[in-house]
């Protein structure tokens, strides 16, 4: 027998079932299509509590990417109860920090700083500027071995397998890009965005791992190869606008956003966007999840992940092996703020013993 | 000079071929300092690992049983690599062993030691010699491994030859 009720709920599942289709028939040609359009600016809100004993110290980083085509970094504003709050730029990589001096006794160190930035989509496919040229000692940097990332031995070996054949600088960082995809996973159980010891994973077959594990064996690949790179340590500040739920922050809060990504040089083409660790991540995470390499999602992200990215990230520095000014301590990436009690740094991945939260938010013009 | 242990490529270990182990002059996870001593009469095992490395995680477990197994017999340094101290004491708060743990905060030792990748892990005969080397993960708690680690020991060579017919 049928109910009133039955029929009111049938006729609003036909109703939303009308409205559903059609994006579902959208969702399998699946589109991820970055242009560079409108800029669209963010404030990013970093806000620090520190407690314990001991005199502390705290490093935030500040976003210090600066390229025409994609992100023009903003003012930065700060409210702390420090004795000191002083803006660093790292000497070798020209990562800025916030540095923060507490005094000795301060019970309860804090700190509030807001960035502004203006970021949007990048394709190599659009219309660019001519780009300038790499200084030498901007190509010897992104060539240089890093502390995790090696380019002789194993890392080497495992680049010209996958550069085999190939002749131009963009066909070798193209056959690094799939080779990644097809030979890494992203790991669950990785915390934070991983380590990036590229050797250690080589040698162990291992290759899972998050963002700085992927995205760094790449990097790292692509030097062993002979063609400059660099990883862009960073934050996710808006969802994505092509729908992938994995590809973008899923609220105001993105304490636990951090992301990299990674650049190839290409000459005539300039720094060229790349992020097979985001290929990995659809694979996984996008719903359903475990999605098959040949799922259009993935097929859509792959294919556009080597050139474009989208604007709903923003970028801190490409800096490696950081020495935190005024301390002996020195951090292979500086992605998470940093702070220390006592000379002892803190777990920045440890939300029990040292608590802070970043939010962002769009800024309307 | 191994004592008779030959390669084992059952266990990963290999033979180290070095005249001298390089030293390990480290912070302890507890405090204090640590200084490798020559004077060592026990059989000595450095194992480099982090806490992200997840093979390192089940190797610990199998030192920490045959650390339980053996007894003094065996010294067992575990090194850290590169990482906050705070992360490195809440891992052993979850996974709590009975040797010695040492921070390697800047990747000096680990340098000093020619280690490529992580995990890795050196045997050491009684006086430092250096005898075997596993640059993967090592099952410590397989059968026969105990003997096989014994058998670097001079006084243990009998019980050895009986054992292991080594020469």
């Amino acid at each position: 027998m049928i109910t009133r009720r039955d029929l009111i709920i049938t006729g609003a599942a036909a109703t939303a079932a009308a409205l559903i289709l059609p994006r579902m028939s959208f969702a399998e040609e699946a589109v991820f299509a970055p242009e560079p359009g409108a800029w669209r600016s963010f404030d990013v809100t970093t806000r620090l509590e520190l407690a314990g004993a001991g005199k502390a110290q705290a490093w935030l980083p500040l976003t210090s990417v600066n390229e025409s085509e994609w992100t023009r970094p903003g003012e930065s504003r700060w409210d702390t109860n420090a004795i000191s709050a002083e803006r660093v730029r790292d000497p070798k990589h020209g990562a800025d920090m916030l540095h923060l001096v507490f005094k000795s006794g301060e019970t309860a160190p804090r700190a509030e700083v807001t960035s502004r930035v203006q970021l949007r989509d990048r394709n190599w496919a659009a219309d660019r500027d001519e780009p300038r040229a790499l200084t030498e000692t901007e190509r010897a940097l992104y060539l240089e071995a890093t502390e995790l990332m090696p380019t002789d031995g194993i890392v080497k070996e495992t680049a010209e397998k996958a550069i085999a054949g190939r002749t131009t600088d963009q066909e070798k960082a193209e056959a690094i890009y799939q080779w990644v995809v097809d030979n890494t996973f992203r790991n669950a159980k990785t915390r934070g965005c991983g380590t990036g010891d590229v050797a250690s994973m080589l040698r162990s077959g291992n290759l899972g791992g998050k963002c700085a594990d992927l995205n760094a064996l790449y990097v790292a690949l692509v030097r062993a190869a002979g063609i400059p790179a660099r990883d862009i340590y960073g934050i996710r500040v808006a969802p994505s606008r092509f729908g992938y739920k994995s590809l973008g922050a899923g609220s105001a809060t993105v304490t636990k956003s951090q992301h990299c990504r990674a650049e190839v040089w290409l000459e005539g083409r300039g720094w060229v966007a790349t992020d097979p660790a985001d290929v990995r991540k659809v694979v996984l995470e996008e719903p359903p999840g475990n999605n098959g390499v040949d799922a259009p999602k993935v097929v859509a992200a792959r294919r556009a992940l080597f050139g474009a990215w989208e604007g709903n990230w923003m970028g801190y520095n490409t800096a490696h092996d950081v020495v935190l000014p005024g301390s002996d301590h020195k951090v292979a990436f500086l992605m998470y703020p940093q702070a220390e009690i006592a000379g002892a740094l803190l777990d920045c991945l440890d939300p029990d013993s040292f608590r802070y939260s970043i939010t962002a938010a769009e800024v309307q013009a | 000079m191994f004592g008779g242990a030959p390669a084992d490529a059952a266990h990963g270990l290999k033979p180290w071929a070095q005249d001298s182990s390089p030293g390990l002059s480290l912070d302890q996870l507890d405090g204090g300092a640590f200084e490798l001593a020559t004077s060592t009469d026990s059989i000595t095992i450095v194992h480099f690992f982090a806490t992200w490395c997840e093979p390192c995680v089940e190797e610990m477990a199998s030192l920490q049983a045959l650390h339980i197994g053996a007894g003094n017999a065996v010294t067992i340094l575990a090194v850290d690599v590169g990482e906050v101290d705070a992360r490195v004491r809440r891992f052993f708060s979850e996974h709590p062993v009975g040797f010695a743990i040492l921070l390697d905060r800047d990747r000096a030792a680990m340098k000093a030691w020619g280690v490529e990748g992580l995990p890795t892990s050196f045997v050491l005969a009684p006086g430092l010699r250096p005898a075997l080397k596993a640059d993967e993960p090592v099952d410590w708690a397989a059968d026969g491994m105990l003997s096989r680690l014994l058998a670097l020991s001079p006084e243990q060579t009998t019980i050895t030859n009986r054992e292991d017919k080594v020469p």
